[in-house]
């Protein structure tokens, strides 16, 4: 157990843990929402729910595990409140109207927006894998899904964006 | 791992949030919301002290009603009594 809730210890360790993963949650939350302002609100309700089970934390390693898996939770769970942006499948998302090369940035903002408008899952999915590098079955550990699953997710999502993007003139050279 | 998947780990490289964040939310934390057997406790204190106090207002209400209608009825009776009386002289 890393700290009790309710002693001095446990707020330094609880400080200690947001500052140490701060950028983690936050970034989870982001790339899920694509909102600056909500993925830090998501962010601070998980670390204060983090705060609130601190007793139940056994170890780094599980602080870890718990926080991944609440972000992911906890922006799924807003992204169906607010419905802010309309879900629609990967498909029908717009072209990006880019002609740059591989390597620019707008190349990654492009990629953050398609991404932001997968449908939930695959979203979870391809943001564990390419933002956390975690392999598929830490991947399917994390959201309690089936392996064959991610790996569904992980393909499909990768096949839609390379054509996507090559209809634009961006592929491998 | 081929250019596209590059690009993604690219693109998704963990941000910063505001500065300020980590401190924000270890003020919030220190900020323990209160206990939800008190805010219930509180709310049975204050909703039994509510019922208390109408019921009170309400008994007040009906004793002032009955002194009223007992005044009415003296002063009616006292204004019979003095009919009956003129009409004996």
């Amino acid at each position: 157990m890393i700290a009790v809730a309710g002693t001095g210890q446990a707020a330094c360790d609880f400080d200690a843990l947001v500052r140490e993963h701060q950028s983690m949650v936050f970034s989870l939350a982001y790339h899920f929402l694509h909102d600056r302002a909500v993925a830090e609100e998501v962010a601070q309700e998980v670390f204060l729910s983090l705060h609130r089970n601190l007793g139940s934390i056994e170890s780094a390693a599980h602080a870890l595990f718990w926080l991944r898996q609440a972000a992911v939770r906890r922006a799924i769970d807003e992204t169906r409140r607010r419905r802010r942006r309309p879900q629609v499948a990967l498909e029908q998302v717009a072209e990006p109207a880019m002609t740059q090369p591989r390597g620019d940035p707008m190349l990654s903002d492009v990629l953050r927006r398609l991404i932001a408008a997968l449908p939930e899952d695959p979203r979870a999915v391809m943001i564990l894998r390419y933002q956390e590098d975690l392999d598929p079955p830490e991947i399917a550990e994390l959201l309690a899904m089936p392996l064959a699953t991610v790996k569904s997710h992980l393909h499909r999502s990768l096949g839609v964006l390379r054509e996507k993007l090559a209809r634009r003139g961006v592929g491998e050279p | 791992m081929d250019w596209l998947e590059q690009e993604l780990k690219r693109a998704l490289e963990r941000k910063e949030p505001a500065p300020g964040f980590a401190g924000r939310v270890s003020a919030a934390a220190r900020r323990r919301p209160m206990p939800r057997w008190i805010a219930v406790a509180a709310s049975v204190v204050v909703l039994s002290g509510a019922a208390a106090g109408y019921r009170w207002y309400e008994g007040l209400r009906a004793k002032r009603q009955v002194m009223t209608a007992i005044r009415l009825a003296g002063e009616k009776l006292n204004r019979v009594q003095t009919r009956v009386m003129e009409v004996r002289q």
